[in-house]
């Protein structure tokens, strides 16, 4: 959570400035909202990528956040930052998604089966990347959102809770969870982390 | 399970949300190693998605402003609630009709269960759930007369309506099609987004399920009703061919509405 972070010169002015984009933004003003576009949607999108694992999606996904935040900017209290904020949006927007994909599994296939490792993995064994994926699918909506989250994209515990609604401490927990599922279901390959 | 499981924006996190478990400092560490190459996203496609997001805002705050012809710009009102319900009152008198024409001779109680329809979105109530066994004499009366219920129908029947619409959108071709019925189309877009405004203006705009499809909803049909009384635009027609198809409007509409229930929602 950025509003909990220590305040250093740099950062005051780069929360003064994004103050003012987001208030030019709310009057309706397309270069603010172009600006803080630039600097977000990497973010955004590699986000909604690491959760849904489906091009399209992902920028359907991320287009919806921007449209739900720009819309929506007279909600934007300003108490946490305008990131947190649309990482919150973009978190919702993608979960809904993969919960209405799943309803209707019978028409498309489900999410999980989207997911895949890259081959830059440090991983050589081609069975155990699709363990991997097949463990990391399985793991519950929470735990897998807070494993993808922190481990995959680097968001801290208490940009997690901001986003999910939960304190840092059930973000922890979740990614401990998680990770215990994983060494579960990959013990057969004990021998790659216990060398 | 109780709310504690759940984060304030309703994720459920389990039974024991809070419990961590023993690490393994090795695994962890090899584990932060492989992440990253889980789902590793390509390079942002940021002009494109920038292009799509400016559309779409152009048109919310064209229909906003009400700079599109036919289309009222979407406020809060009061008159919305009694609106809703009357029309769901309307439409719930034709479903149970039309449910008492189709099953004649069904006992009291299944015909509680066959006049209630059930579409995937929002959590039923326990009470508006049709089973033959539960549902007393005076089921029906009850049921028109819960709120949660009429929401349904009237969304039911809006659904209808849209999917009737956005076939017929889309199986016309704008290029040749001729202006009298270009002008048809959008007046009728324009009672079908009137009714999805009462929608997302009534509590059923609050169902998180239901909300996203009624949002995508309004925004294609105001811009069908912005073209059906232009000059002909090649790029207009792909824009919204485009919304139809990323967002699987029909799809979603399809699955929305129970088999059945479409037609005698229009009856």
């Amino acid at each position: 959570m950025e509003t909990e972070q220590a305040v250093t010169p740099e950062r005051a002015l780069r929360l003064a400035d994004q103050r003012t984009l987001v208030e030019r933004a709310r009057r309706g003003d397309p270069i603010a909202q172009r600006t803080l576009y630039e600097e977000h949607v990497d973010r955004i999108y590699r986000l909604t990528f690491r959760l849904t694992g489906r091009e399209h999606l992902a920028r359907e996904l991320t287009q919806d956040t921007f449209v739900r935040a720009f819309a929506g900017i007279e909600g934007f209290r300003g108490d946490a930052a305008f990131g947190t904020w649309l990482h919150t949006i973009a978190v919702s927007v993608s979960l809904n998604e993969i919960k209405r994909r799943k309803r209707e599994e019978a028409r498309a296939a489900p999410l999980e089966e989207a997911l895949t490792m890259s081959h830059s993995t440090p991983v050589s064994d081609p069975i155990l990347r699709e363990k991997l994926a097949a463990a990391v699918a399985a793991l519950p909506e929470g735990c897998r959102t807070v494993f993808m989250m922190h481990d995959a994209e680097g968001f801290t515990h208490e940009e997690i809770a901001e986003a999910l609604g939960v304190t840092p401490g059930t973000s922890k927990a979740q990614l401990s969870r998680g990770r215990a599922k994983l060494r579960l279901a990959l013990a057969e390959f004990a021998g790659e982390w216990n060398p | 399970m109780s709310d504690d499981n759940l984060s304030k924006y309703g994720y459920d996190f389990g039974n024991d949300a809070d419990v961590v478990l023993p690490d393994d400092p090795n695994f962890d560490a090899w584990i932060a190693q492989q992440a990253p190459s889980l789902n590793d996203p390509p390079a942002t496609p940021r002009v494109d998605m920038w292009d799509a997001i400016q559309a779409r805002l152009e048109t919310t705050q064209a229909a906003q402003a009400g700079a599109i012809a036919g289309v009222t710009p979407l406020r809060r009102r009061r008159w919305v609630l009694p609106a809703v319900i009357a029309a769901a009152l309307l439409v719930g008198i034709g479903v149970d009709r039309y449910s008492l024409r189709s099953v004649p001779s069904a006992p009291s109680s299944q015909v509680a269960a066959a006049d209630a329809p059930a579409p995937v979105f929002g959590p039923r109530p326990p009470e508006a759930r049709p089973t033959a066994k539960s549902a007393p004499a005076t089921a029906p009366a009850a049921q028109v007369n819960d709120p949660s219920r009429l929401y349904r129908l009237a969304a039911v029947q809006t659904l209808s309506q849209a999917e009737a619409l956005l076939t017929a959108y889309r199986a016309s071709n704008i290029a040749e099609r001729n202006p009298a019925a270009a002008k048809q189309l959008g007046v009728w877009g324009r009672d079908v987004l009137s009714s999805t405004r009462l929608l997302l203006d009534s509590p059923a705009g609050d169902d998180a399920e239901l909300r996203p499809l009624l949002d995508d909803l309004e925004l294609v049909l105001v811009q069908i009703i912005r073209v059906s009384g232009a000059p002909l635009d090649e790029s207009e027609r792909a824009l919204i061919d485009r919304a139809m198809r990323e967002r699987d409007l029909l799809p979603r509409i399809r699955s929305a509405v129970p088999a059945g229930v479409a037609g005698a929602a229009s009856e």
